[in-house]
């Protein structure tokens, strides 16, 4: 049974669709990558599945709602929160949020930070941590919310390889707890560690076991021009992806 | 020009109107505290000054009709919110060059108006500008009642308007109702500012809700930090500039706005020397 299922799905921000031919599924105690280049739609259909964006055509199926963990380049670093008032942030959900946070609350938010390993930085202030630790308070602020769902939009992208370590760890508990993971990332060669691949470039490419998806007609028509494949017999070894950034 | 001697502050105390001027502005500093956090948080600024002017109009038509112009700025400062938060819902955020323009007819618009129904600029200026001294009962009922409801609302809805405010586009995905809460925000500062017109006027409003608290800003390590900070500058500022209102016999409400601007362009200096 599904917990997370896209089909038919077209979404876009008015009526101009940006992804389009969505059809997956993904059942309990999966990890999903979501593999496409910037700008390919991966934003776009975490939102969807969030509920932010009303599919244009196709439906979205999500058992619960979604915890979302957002690039954290997007945070406002000069904000006046630590980083147990971020992962805090995670109890709204759970129906009381025009009351003051609870004690068991409180305990669950230290307890997110505990296990991804930011306990003794509780009470730092969350633009004074490294962009891999505020990352993982993020991902804490979404343990807190205690969703099967959870979807990370670029959780590895530009941070040290001690975050990136435990986050990818971390990804393997939350999976063998039986929660869903989708996980968002240009980076070809992490791909090959989830149970399932979902290619898109502004449409599905792809979507299996990477075993089956990973390979180079694939990977071309999700990236385009902006791979490089270094093959061997007939099968990339390696792919690298060439992101361009606009300055 | 010529300053008077220095007044003994203990002579703002001394007169009925000063003591109610003096009460009226903590009211004010406790609903500004409460609420500037959020409204500099939430990066609203902007609206609470133009909800204090769109109101000018509405006050001096008011008048001309005697009808009661708190009704009247009420009316048309909640309207002003609602507009606001219904744009922002739609995608359509009025951003600052609506706001500006709105703020340009909104002032030239009353002055035009006021040009017909007043005989004299004072009351031009005390609509424009307020006035401390010679606030009555019902003044200070209404700004008790604007501080009541802040604190309700910050009780209620402070968790959600900072999680609103850290992450605007993550609130929904949290379980927030993003639009019902900043709809609430944006209700309550136009209510305060409704408060604060008596004492500081159209177009001083935000000398009460962005000054004390973007000083604030400046040292705040947490939300908490930053409402309490911001209510003892506000209170500060508040007498301080009463006490200039005294000493250069000028109106409170400018005298407030000098003393916040004094207290910012100090904080910056400090916070800069640190």
């Amino acid at each position: 049974m599904s917990t997370v299922a896209a089909h038919g799905l077209s979404v876009g921000y008015g009526s101009e669709p940006v992804l389009t031919e969505v059809e997956f599924e993904a059942g309990a105690g999966t990890t999903v990558c979501v593999l496409g280049p910037n700008g390919g739609g991966k934003t776009t259909l975490f939102r969807a599945l969030t509920g932010d964006l009303e599919p244009i055509a196709g439906s979205v199926d999500v058992a619960a709602r979604p915890a979302y963990v957002a690039q954290t380049e997007r945070a406002r670093l000069d904000f006046p929160v630590s980083a147990l008032d971020v992962a805090l942030m995670g109890a709204l959900g759970s129906g009381r949020w025009w009351l003051p946070a609870r004690r068991s609350d409180r305990e669950a938010a230290l307890e997110a930070l505990e296990r991804v390993g930011l306990g003794a930085q509780a009470n730092t202030r969350f633009g004074e941590l490294s962009g891999g630790q505020r990352q993982r308070v993020s991902i804490a602020r979404a343990l807190v919310a205690a969703s099967p769902v959870l979807l990370l939009d670029e959780p590895l992208g530009g941070i040290d390889p001690a975050s990136a370590a435990s986050i990818t760890a971390l990804f393997s508990e939350l999976r063998d707890e039986g929660r869903t993971l989708l996980v968002s990332t240009h980076d070809v060669e992490s791909a090959r560690g989830f149970d399932l691949v979902l290619c898109i470039n502004r449409r599905q490419v792809a979507f299996g076991p990477p075993a089956e998806v990973l390979g180079r007609e694939v990977l071309e028509q999700t990236y385009g021009s902006e791979i490089v494949v270094l093959s061997g017999d007939g099968e990339p070894l390696r792919a690298i992806a060439v992101q361009h950034h606009e300055h | 020009m010529e300053f008077a001697s220095l007044p003994n502050p203990a002579d703002l105390l001394e007169l009925r109107s000063t003591r109610i001027a003096l009460f009226e502005l903590s009211l004010l500093a406790l609903t500004g505290g409460l609420l500037g956090a959020f409204v500099v948080l939430r990066r609203i600024a902007f609206f609470a000054h133009a909800a204090g002017t769109a109101t000018f109009p509405g006050s001096v038509v008011a008048q001309a009709a005697s009808f009661s112009p708190r009704v009247a700025a009420l009316g048309l400062a909640l309207g002003y919110a609602g507009g606001v938060e219904r744009a922002g819902r739609a995608g359509r955020d009025p951003g600052d060059a609506a706001t500006g323009l709105l703020l340009v007819a909104a002032l030239g618009g009353g002055v035009i108006l006021a040009s017909d129904v007043f005989e004299s600029s004072s009351s031009v200026d005390r609509l424009l500008f307020g006035t401390a001294i010679g606030l009555g009962g019902a003044d200070l009922v209404f700004s008790a009642a604007a501080a009541a409801l802040a604190a309700l609302g910050v009780v209620l809805l402070g968790r959600a308007w900072t999680a609103v405010a850290f992450d605007p586009g993550g609130a929904p995905s949290l379980g927030v109702p993003a639009e019902r809460t900043d709809l609430a925000l944006l209700a309550l500062v136009a209510f305060a500012v409704v408060a604060a017109l008596p004492a500081v006027g159209a177009l001083l409003t935000t000398a009460v809700f962005v000054v004390p608290a973007a000083i604030a800003r400046l040292f705040a390590g947490s939300v908490r930090t930053l409402i309490a900070i911001g209510i003892g500058v506000a209170a500060l500022q508040g007498a301080a500039g009463l006490y200039l209102s005294l000493w250069l016999d000028v109106p409170p409400g400018p005298a407030v706005a000098v003393a916040g601007a004094g207290g910012y362009a100090a904080a910056a200096l400090l916070r800069a020397g640190r």
